[in-house]
């Protein structure tokens, strides 16, 4: 082992530890199975090929064992987490080979299954921390596809102005483009990226950071080495960083790389201000009409069943389990259906039923959706009752009722809906005092009753010409 | 039935003709491959199946999400074929009132092209009376009355620049981001990214005004290398809406349903066979057609309007105006179209003859505008529409603060050569700001000193409030990427709430 290492070749064969640990992987659960499947008579003749596979795994798994030795040794790796993983990946090549030796004499048959089952629980978990170790220890976690979606990062901030240097702008990029490799489990170089005073620390080779100058820092003078150079950061075929990324972090380290600054607070390059010109948020996250937290993706079954009654349910956007709801090709929708809509009750955050059939009592069902956010209500059936029950909907935001039925009696309910930012009234039967004390009673809502009117001038229907005749 | 079964027969026809050795031998190939392959994504696709869209049909129509929550659904643009002279409507230059009828200063103009203006022009004043109007106290001409009202629901562009002098590029550049022919409009970008709300009417219809139309042609509501159901779709508010919708004499609905189901059926082998996206869009324009033989009459009469309304925009039913597409625009957002596209034309202001003289012809052009478009802002307004509709107000260039000297002579009367380098356009609704304005001119109008802002801006702003980011919505296309916008575009942020 020594002669490898002092020839060089040792980490030569340590990087083909990612290989080789795939082998005893596949096979000894080829080997357990086959194990498995020849406990059933019809099966039974599967036994004879468990000790080939085993034997295959077992040498796969000393071999694997070595080369990962032989990778730790060039460091850069959470202590714990790999010693874990040494461990249980030893444990594997050790079980593989005793029951190797039990298949061959014929031994402890009765612990053959429980043996291998072990085996491949001891398996599991060693390629588990493996993984952590390789990709990050939430490189799983963050995929599970049932927890809570994350907000989109650009809402933390509605100008470049207020957005945290370091939080909102150098950390993100840290955590796409560094992470991997410079985390808690995984500290190449002995360095640190996943936190400001990790920064501060630096690696095995002395501080990233120098001076506020960017130029005679690690941390940006290695992004800036040509690609083939051995030091170049990030290494050659992982995702760099892109123009943006790097004016950014030189201007981060120029400002002595303060932790909590916001853009403001500041100086900013003439290179820095072009920089953030090109960064637009896409998609502010200040929409007026839509909530600040996400919500899960809506059930199919729910969405078919509405879809199925002519009703179109749309995402309000790609990667947003919120949905917005038009009844535009669906006049018959009405309050029969309204049940329909309460399965996506979490979703529906706009919901167009001009022209539908709804009427009073499906309100009250609308009413109990809680995101909904825009109600459109135009020439329905829906009378001052309906808007008692929803007075229930206090985070109901825009709500249209043009061309229905009600009364100053059913604005009367709206009064305490101080969410209420925009009402549609035109052609409906309220009063100018009806209205005057929904103004008063939502001083800031925009209360439209409509029925504008031009003045009538001259000009309107002169004919300008050189010679008027 | 039996022009069902012909049409069967033909199909049968075609596709043998497809089965020969080498098709054979390529679907045998294919197909292994893509057995293999569909096995392998297949196992990869364990978790996708849980995504919210319902199992969809084929119909490229079908509403998409957009990348972000939108502000706008829907977008009215009203275009100015010809090209307004900002100058007399929007950009009040005192100062060129002082220089009128002096000579142009050369350093003006070295370097400079002109579509008409030869050696040196005279300047021409503005033949408009401005004031200040609305709280935010922007400057509106007589020209404009019942506009001038409105300002503060608008937010304008008052330095929009474009790089084409000629009304056919320019107007190109304008709807499709270039300047060749080739590409999709705006209308067609947004339809194909956003699909159709309303599945009984078109997601892009298209509303000229009589007289002339464009001088790019049919391209600027075209789809370009999109699927060509993408296109707009061309509606007269005279006569039949749609031209050829209807049924021919002796056809009842019924047979042509059934006629319609059968050309699908063999469409749909078609579409097994090869894939191709043109034949969807020749599907669902049969369907289309069909639906809109019932939708269309109806959402395309303004008869039954109240008189309250004809009053406001000044409608006369059964006429081909202006004003009748402005209410339709209303009516057809109203619907859940995602994109009306109104061109009017008959503005370019040379002052070769009276119709074409900024204070005779242009003059009338602007009163036959202003009450429609007034009209239209305020009955988006009060029916709560404004809040989810862009409306869009230009020409595809502006007009020079010169007066026109065509081949160097004087011209009977007081007008303007197209200018590139700075005009007014308005945007409005939506999560526009209200009575805002980003962009100022010089002295004399001639060249954006300020926010200066170019054509794939714009568009990058329309888009934007339809909640896409322009640089991400692409479509691939001979092996690379396109983009409404190239590879240009900022959106406005000035201009938005």
């Amino acid at each position: 082992m020594t002669i490898l290492l002092q020839s060089g070749w040792g980490l030569f064969i340590g990087r083909f530890h990612p290989l080789l640990v795939h082998l005893p992987i596949g096979i000894l659960i080829i080997a357990f199975v086959l194990e498995w499947l020849s406990r059933f008579r019809q099966l039974a003749v599967l036994g004879a090929a468990v000790l080939p596979t085993l034997l295959f795994g077992a040498i796969s798994a000393v071999a694997a064992c070595v080369a990962g030795y032989l990778l730790s040794l060039s460091g850069g790796y959470d202590e714990a987490a790999l010693n874990l993983h040494m461990w249980m990946g030893i444990a594997v090549a050790v079980l593989s080979i005793v029951l190797c030796i039990f298949r061959k004499y014929g031994l402890f048959r009765k612990s053959w299954l429980p043996v291998s089952a072990l085996m491949i629980l001891a398996l599991s978990v060693a390629g588990h921390y493996g993984g952590n170790l390789t990709h990050g220890e939430d490189y799983l976690t963050a995929a599970w596809p049932f927890g809570k979606k994350q907000a989109p990062a650009a809402a933390a901030y509605k100008n470049i102005d207020d957005a945290k240097v370091y939080e909102h702008l150098v950390q993100p990029i840290l955590e796409k483009k560094c992470y991997t490799c410079h985390n808690e489990q995984k500290l190449k170089g002995g360095l640190r990226l996943d936190g400001i005073a990790h920064i501060r620390a630096g690696g095995e080779n002395g501080p990233v950071l120098k001076d506020s100058i960017p130029e005679m820092s690690e941390l940006y003078k290695r992004l800036i080495l040509p690609e083939s150079d051995d030091h170049r950061m990030p290494p050659k075929g992982k995702p760099q960083l892109t123009p943006l990324d790097l004016e950014i972090l030189y201007w981060w380290i120029q400002q002595g790389a303060p932790d909590s600054a916001t853009v403001r607070e500041l100086k900013k390059s003439p290179r820095i201000q072009l920089a953030f010109e090109g960064m637009k948020p896409s998609g502010d996250g200040t929409h007026p009409y839509m909530p600040l937290s996400e919500t899960a993706e809506p059930p199919t079954e729910a969405v078919n069943a509405l879809v199925h009654t002519g009703l179109k349910v749309m995402p309000v956007a790609a990667n947003s389990g919120f949905v917005m709801v038009s009844a535009v090709n669906a006049p018959a929708f009405g309050n029969a259906e309204a049940q329909l809509l309460q399965p996506l009750g979490k979703q529906i955050v706009w919901l167009n039923l001009a022209g539908s059939a709804m009427g009073d009592s499906g309100l009250q069902v609308i009413a109990g959706l809680p995101a909904l956010t825009r109600l459109q209500l135009e020439y329905t059936g829906v009378t001052d009752q309906g808007l008692q029950y929803l007075s229930n909907a206090k985070q109901l935001k825009y709500l249209n009722l043009t061309g229905t039925k009600i009364t100053d009696k059913g604005l009367g309910y709206l009064h305490k809906q101080a969410g209420l930012q925009e009402v549609f009234l035109y052609g409906t039967g309220v009063s100018a005092a009806g209205v005057e004390q929904l103004r008063k009673a939502l001083p800031d809502a925009n209360v439209d009753t409509g029925g504008y009117r031009m003045p009538v001038l001259a000009t309107d229907t002169a004919v300008f010409r050189k010679n008027p005749s | 039935m039996i022009m069902a079964e012909k049409i069967i027969q033909e199909a049968n026809d075609r596709a043998a003709r497809f089965f020969s050795r080498r098709h054979f031998l390529n679907d045998c190939v294919t197909g292994l491959g893509a057995t293999a392959l569909g096995s392998l994504l297949g196992g990869c696709n364990l978790f996708s199946g849980s995504s919210a869209a319902p199992v969809q049909s084929l119909n490229p129509l079908e509403p998409r999400a957009p990348h972000f929550p939108a502000r706008a659904k829907s977008v009215i643009y009203l275009h100015m074929a010809g090209a307004p002279s900002q100058l007399e409507m929007f950009d009040y230059k005192p100062e060129l009132e002082k220089l009128h009828n002096q000579l142009c200063p050369q350093s003006i103009l070295e370097g400079k092209k002109f579509a008409f203006i030869r050696g040196v022009p005279r300047m021409l004043g503005p033949q408009a009376v401005f004031q200040q109007h609305g709280e935010s106290r922007a400057w509106v001409s007589d020209y404009m009355p019942h506009f001038a009202e409105r300002v503060d629901d608008v937010s304008f562009l008052k330095a929009v620049q474009t790089d084409q002098f000629n009304h056919g590029p320019a107007q190109l550049f304008m709807h499709t981001g270039s300047a060749r022919l080739g590409r999709p409009s705006i209308g067609s970008w947004v339809t194909w990214g956003l699909g159709s709300e309303n599945s009984n009417l078109p997601g892009f219809v298209v509303l000229t005004s009589g007289g002339k139309t464009p001088d790019a042609g049919k391209s600027v509501w075209g789809s370009g290398f999109l699927p060509s159901v993408y296109q707009g779709v061309q509606c007269r508010s005279k006569g039949e809406p749609v031209l050829y919708l209807s049924d021919p004499d002796g056809l009842n609905r019924d047979l042509r349903y059934q006629g319609i189901q059968a050309i699908n059926e063999v469409n749909r082998l078609e579409y097994e066979a090869f894939q191709d996206p043109e034949i969807l869009s020749r599907i669902s324009q049969y369907e289309l057609a069909y639906k809109m033989q019932i939708s269309v009459p109806g959402v395309m009469d303004i008869n039954n309007e109240p008189q309250y309304i004809h009053e406001l925009y000044g409608t006369e039913p059964g006429k081909e105006s202006f004003a009748n597409n402005c209410l339709l625009a209303r009516k057809l957002v109203e619907k859940g179209v995602r994109f009306v596209q109104l061109f009017d034309w008959g503005w370019d202001a040379h002052g070769t003859d009276e119709a074409t003289a900024v204070n005779y012809g242009m003059r009338n052009k602007c009163r036959e505008i202003d009450k429609p478009i007034s009209a239209l802002l305020l009955d988006l307004k009060q029916r709560g529409l404004l809040d989810e509709t862009l409306v869009v107000w230009g020409g595809e260039f502006g007009r020079t603060p010169m007066q026109e000297n065509r081949d160097g002579k004087d011209m009977p009367y007081m007008g303007r050569d197209h200018h590139v380098e700075a005009f007014t356009m308005w945007m409005a609704g939506a999560g526009v700001k209200r009575g805002g304005s980003w962009g100022e001119t010089d002295e004399i109008g001639f060249s954006a000193v300020k926010g200066q802002v170019a054509v794939h801006d714009v568009h990058a702003t329309i888009l934007q409030q339809l909640g896409f980011d322009h640089e991400k919505m692409t479509y691939q296309f001979q092996g690379r990427p396109f983009r409404l916008t190239d590879v240009h575009g900022h959106v406005i942020q000035e201009i938005l709430g």
